[in-house]
């Protein structure tokens, strides 16, 4: 193929200019990409015209194709979303959001997170949706469900699908996944919660990240969020998060659908954590590259490299 | 496959990066999803179908609305809430077979504008995608007006149908008046039945005082049903949709910014 020469015709140009490279002394180098969405809320198509800034955006066939491009280019990728999947378009009163789940899996995501709004038919159906998608006949495996501040007790059926984190290894680095959701009071109705009890996301997310570093041992620890990028008039949110529980290095957050332009850097008691979230509805894809030296400091310093289009 | 000059300009700068030179750090952007994007073929031919189908049954006309109803930007009156309150109102009444003095919706609940033209079944589904139900509860007047004070605290006024709601003054020192649409005086002792939704009914979006209804009657009727059979039948009269007149929220710009920055108290 044109671009295997292309690739190898580059490496040899670079490899000619960079010597003598040091990297063989060095400590095992990993990288990874965070590939990131929040809020889609069943905008299966693009946005119709009539929308402002975000007319003709999104699209879940899109999407799938940008996913394609990107882990056709890059050796480590993970696929997350921070909730909210559900309601906002007919397609969810229509297939309960079992279309997006669905298609989520088709598209190759590795792990989601659960908003309020996926709670809107109540536990049972959402149950359905997540059976739906892991009855699903396709190559790509089931995605996981990430939450460490559910008490499921009372919903067994749920419990049993939610996971307080995930783990994934990949060359030269080992990233841990977990995920918490905003507060049902005021949000969710509670016959749809029937059975969970929403806990303090920081109390339940501390025992979850000190596990991660100390007997997972992982590189990168990643945090779905859907409590909200910035409540000012709450104790809980993304901005918040990281001076709260230390040793978070990524925060993909959801629920007040924010648009920002690049991951905000938050300090922490163990360095930054990068904060990010991209608007909603699935009219961006947010990336997030990390290159990390094993056994250095985990939270990114931020050395930007070129955009791709 | 050909490489976007883009996609090539980043992975020659990768490469020509020194790996030891390269600290841990990252790098970050956001994608647009955009019709540049062609669309994956595997995925596609799930929804075209889907599509297909949702269109054929969203695609059905109800009634015509010439100027569009909408929510309005901050500082501007929901008429767009004063509609679909005005419609919670009159479904109520003959399901509980007596009047509705006062009805109440959140704002937030209200997810798209109605655009000029010929309304559709599909935009009633995209105003009102949630599956909530209409809800008659009995109140006191002090409680309809301490509910008003609650959403105006909240958002600067929960959309509603029934009442007058005036604020004076300044974000420091503010009076508050309400009363019933007609301009007579609300009898705080006085029990009155009162439309709402059984989300706010059970606490959603912060209006504690509609926990306090007694006597809750849950019509089993959703709100989305609600407005389609509205359309439909104004739709079979020959009527048109039009915006409910303003003037049921007066409150001064000042306090509608102290509100919003949540310096405001009432």
């Amino acid at each position: 193929m044109e671009r295997r020469t292309f690739l190898a015709s580059l490496s040899a140009a670079a490899v000619a200019s960079q010597v003598p490279l040091k990297a063989v002394d060095g400590p095992a180098a990993g990288r990874i990409t965070l590939l990131h969405t929040n809020d889609t809320h069943s905008r299966i198509e693009p946005f119709g015209p009539g929308n402002g800034a975000i007319s003709g955006k999104g699209g879940m066939a899109r999407r799938a194709t940008l996913v394609k491009q990107l882990r056709s280019q890059l050796d480590s990728v993970l696929l997350l979303d921070a909730g909210d999947t559900f309601q906002g378009t007919p397609y969810f009163n229509r297939y309960k959001g079992r279309l997006d789940y669905q298609l989520m899996r088709m598209i190759g995501y590795d792990a989601t997170t659960l908003g309020n709004h996926d709670f809107d038919n109540g536990v049972g159906m959402l149950i359905e949706a997540i059976e739906s998608m892991e009855q699903l006949k396709h190559r790509n495996p089931p995605f996981a469900f990430l939450n460490c501040n559910f008490d499921c007790k009372g919903a067994p059926a749920l419990g049993t699908r939610l996971r307080p984190y995930l783990v994934r290894e990949f060359p030269g680095v080992r990233v841990g996944i977990t995920g918490v959701g905003v507060a049902f009071a005021g949000l969710v109705a509670p016959k749809n919660h029937e059975g969970i009890t929403w806990k303090d996301p920081y109390e339940s997310l501390k025992p979850v990240v000190k596990r991660l570093r100390e007997i997972e041992k992982v590189d990168l620890v990643v945090v779905l969020s859907h409590l909200g990028y910035d409540n000012r008039d709450g104790a809980y949110d993304d901005l918040r998060l990281p001076g709260q529980v230390a040793g978070i290095d990524a925060v993909i957050g959801g629920h007040s659908h924010t648009f920002l332009d690049a991951p905000v850097k938050v300090k922490q008691a163990l360095g930054e954590t990068l904060v990010f979230q991209v608007g909603f509805g699935g009219v961006n894809l947010g990336r997030m590259d990390f290159a990390l030296a094993r056994g250095a400091v985990k939270a990114a310093s931020g050395a930007a490299m070129p955009v791709v289009g | 496959m050909k490489l976007k000059p883009s996609s090539a300009f980043l992975l020659s700068s990768l490469l020509s990066l020194p790996v030891m030179a390269q600290p841990p750090g990252t790098k970050a952007e956001v994608i647009p999803i955009t019709e540049a994007i062609p669309d994956d073929p595997e995925v596609q031919k799930v929804i075209e179908p889907l599509a297909a189908e949702i269109k054929a049954s969203f695609g059905l006309p109800l009634v015509q609305a010439p100027q569009g109803v909408f929510r309005g930007r901050r500082g501007e009156e929901n008429l767009l809430g004063y509609w679909v309150s005005d419609v919670m109102r009159q479904a109520a009444q003959p399901l509980v077979g007596a009047p509705v003095r006062f009805a109440i919706t959140n704002a937030g609940g209200l997810r798209a504008n109605l655009r000029p033209g010929q309304l559709k079944v599909g935009d009633i589904f995209e105003l009102m995608p949630f599956e909530n139900e209409l809800v008659v509860i009995e109140l006191t007047g002090a409680e309809v007006i301490q509910v008003v004070k609650e959403g105006l605290l909240r958002r600067g006024g929960e959309p509603c149908s029934g009442v007058k709601v005036k604020v004076e003054g300044t974000p420091q020192q503010a009076t508050l008046t309400v009363v019933w649409e007609d301009g007579s005086a609300i009898d705080p002792s006085a029990v009155v039945k009162v439309a709402t939704t059984d989300y706010l009914y059970a606490g959603g979006d912060s209006i504690p005082t509609l926990k306090k209804g007694r006597k809750p009657f849950t019509t089993g009727v959703t709100l989305r049903q609600m407005l389609l059979d509205q359309c439909t039948a104004m739709g079979k009269a020959g009527k048109e949709l039009l915006p409910p007149a303003p003037g049921r929220y007066s409150v001064p710009v000042p306090i509608l910014e102290a509100i919003r920055d949540k310096t405001f108290k009432l």
